[in-house]
């Protein structure tokens, strides 16, 4: 649900050494997001959107970061960030499979697909596997509802998707990553 | 005179007219080529008021949802102001059903980028921001890309439109959104655009006087801003001549409209139709008829928000007269979902239920606890678990969310009453089958 955010009082806050947001990146958005706005926080979605892509969630300490970047106060990044259901403020699998869950989808018959997701992969809708590579998601309409059942796989909609399909990609997925670890 | 070709697909394959599989993305030279960019040449050889004037005259209506005259929600921009004004394209696209805008996103994505430009010569808006749904990666790709050439090509930046065959400078931007349904409400896209969580804002003060930062702004869906250049071009009675008046005596519905066909048909997919055409000609002539051979019905009237067709409604026109004559909403986005004889209706509201529950902002307490309640009231009746009453229950939940004007700041709770209220009012006997009689306490007189 949109509205609710994390109880932040008891949330510990990793930090690393490094920044999330280096110097390199700030000033390139400085150079060609933040002249786009009116304001600093006009930016502030694209700014998230290039930091989680940099490291791939929203770290506690991302968040400062940005904050101080765009010259806000931490809350009002947590603020929006927790707004929006595509922001992480955890590490999620390499492969994040989201199933379309509305209505078109559902009519063409896409809840077989996620049983089978998950007893395949072992994790509930909205929880990552152990090994950290894939991440299962319920989405709302993806907009391809022509093509329903589908999914986005990362960035990529995969369309028609039936269980066979579903089942070649992960093994596919796991015999490369496997045999790279 | 019904449409004799392809209007906004004329670069887009579409069947009766071209096969989908032809179908590729025209970047600036083919636009070009094919005659893009003529529209944006003759546009600013007149009077930025006149273009104003045509789109008036068309009648032209938001093709977001709402179908709000588009030339009259120009001319609410204060008149002599000269300062900074924004256009934010509305490309959020999230409304269950609805993959219309990906057409053009996906295939002609300057056809979008000329009706921009016009449109910001025509009201004096000098900054423009597509604002896209996160979801759609690849056609943002696209955009950046159609942007950068349109940038490199004159259209848009320092020299003024159409490399100074205007003065008139224009900027355009991509703006992503996260992942939030209710960004595409008008205001809710403004509050994300500063970079905020997006949270509807209430009316008035109307974008169009106090917008984005504070400043003018007009909002248009994508396909809307698509519909200038062609005005522009082939002139208003052309304009005119496509699609249909309302048979009722309101406002007109004028023009061809992409119709995304999902659910159980043949052929599911956009088609670009005259405004007014049945929905059973719909299904019939252009997708190819219902899926293995099963009987129609019942649809959603285009996107979910704006609730169900009966089964005898299947010959519903398609134009923006549908609520007042059908008991929906709306035409929404001409965006229909087919059920077949064989969909359990009321699987239909759970689903629809828990996507508003999912995206209710939380902001007005009607929506936010009512969206929650009717989930769970659907939940229960699906499982058969539910009483008798827990339909009024849910019928009178419904009737308290967005019904009472001022009670709710946007029109998610009104869809979602409406969504639900046509479900049960039109399908009622399915769930009354599902529920379990309520208990009448009988009292014996003993002794
Ligand atoms: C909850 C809600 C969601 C909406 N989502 C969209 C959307 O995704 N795309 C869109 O173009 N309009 C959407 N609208 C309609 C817009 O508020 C607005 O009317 C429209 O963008 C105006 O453009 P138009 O006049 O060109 O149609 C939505 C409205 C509501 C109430
Ligand atoms: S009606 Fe619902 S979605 Fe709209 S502003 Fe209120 S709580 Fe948010
Ligand atoms: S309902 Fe699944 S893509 Fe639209």
């Amino acid at each position: 649900m949109a509205w609710i955010t994390k109880n932040s009082a008891t949330m510990t806050i990793e930090r690393r050494q490094q920044p999330c947001l280096t110097e390199e990146m700030k000033a390139d958005m400085s150079k060609r997001l933040l002249p786009r706005y009116e304001t600093k926080m006009g930016a502030l979605l694209p700014v998230l959107h290039e930091v989680q892509e940099h490291v791939g969630y929203l770290p506690h300490q991302a968040l400062e970061e940005i904050a101080a970047f765009l010259e806000l106060p931490p809350s009002a990044v947590l603020d929006t960030a927790s707004f929006y259901e595509e922001f992480h403020f955890s590490p999620v699998g390499k492969y994040v499979i989201g199933v379309c869950q509305s209505i078109a989808c559902e009519a063409c018959g896409h809840q077989p697909i996620v049983d089978h997701l998950r007893s395949k992969l072992g994790v509930e809708p909205h929880e990552t596997t152990s090994d950290g590579l894939f991440t299962l998601l319920c989405m709302e309409c993806l907009g391809s509802c022509d093509t329903a059942p589908c999914a986005l796989v990362n960035e990529d909609r995969h369309d028609l998707i039936n269980i066979e399909q579903m089942d070649q990609m992960i093994d596919e997925i796991r015999a490369r990553e496997g045999g790279q670890g | 005179m019904p449409m004799t070709g392809p209007v906004l697909t004329r670069r887009i394959p579409t069947f009766p007219y071209g096969d989908p599989k032809k179908r590729r993305t025209y970047w600036y030279d083919d636009y070009v080529k094919s005659g893009g960019y003529e529209s944006l040449r003759r546009a600013l050889e007149q009077e930025p008021a006149h273009i104003v004037d045509m789109v008036k005259d068309s009648s032209l209506r938001g093709r977001g949802g709402a179908g709000f005259p588009c030339g009259l929600k120009w001319t609410f921009l204060p008149k002599d102001y000269e300062g900074q004004r924004y256009l934010a394209v509305n490309a959020d696209e999230s409304e269950p059903g609805t993959f219309k805008d990906r057409l053009i996103l996906d295939y002609d994505p300057h056809m979008l980028l000329e009706g921009i430009a016009i449109s910001c010569y025509a009201c004096k808006l000098q900054t423009a921001y597509i604002y896209i749904r996160g979801e759609y990666h690849h056609q943002a790709h696209i955009l950046e890309k159609a942007i950068a050439e349109a940038y490199d090509k004159g259209i848009f930046g320092g020299k003024g439109l159409l490399s100074g065959a205007s003065s008139f400078k224009v900027d355009c931007y991509l703006h992503r959104g996260a992942g939030a349904y209710i960004c595409g409400e008008e205001t809710g896209l403004l509050e994300s655009l500063e970079g905020k969580r997006g949270w509807p804002r209430i009316k008035p003060p109307f974008p169009a006087v106090k917008g984005l930062f504070g400043k003018p702004t007009i909002i248009n869906n994508v396909e809307t801003l698509c519909c200038v250049p062609f005005i522009v071009e082939h002139g208003v009675s052309w304009f005119k001549s496509l699609g249909c008046e309302s048979t009722i005596k309101g406002p007109p519905s004028f023009g061809t409209k992409l119709m995304g066909v999902s659910g159980h048909v043949n052929r599911p997919g956009v088609y670009e139709c005259d405004l007014g055409i049945p929905l059973s000609k719909l299904v019939e002539e252009y997708c190819g008829g219902m899926r293995n051979g099963k009987k129609f019905k019942s649809a959603i009237a285009g996107g979910i928000s704006m609730g169900v067709l009966a089964t005898d409604q299947y010959d519903a026109e398609m134009d923006f007269d549908i609520g007042r004559k059908y008991e929906v909403l709306g035409l929404g986005t001409a965006c229909p979902t087919i059920f077949d004889e064989d969909t359990d209706m009321v699987m239909v509201a759970r689903n629809i239920t828990r996507f508003f529950k999912n995206e209710s902002c939380g902001q007005c307490t009607p929506c936010r606890e009512g969206s929650g309640w009717m989930y769970k009231l659907m939940c229960r009746i699906e499982a058969g678990e539910a009483k008798m009453k827990d339909l009024d229950l849910l019928l009178e939940l419904a009737g308290s969310m967005g019904a009472m004007p001022g009670t709710t700041i946007c029109g998610l709770a009104d869809g979602n009453n409406w969504a639900v209220r046509t479900i049960v009012n039109k399908f009622r006997g399915e769930f009354e089958a599902r529920v379990k009689p309520s208990f009448v306490p009988v009292t014996v007189g003993v002794g």
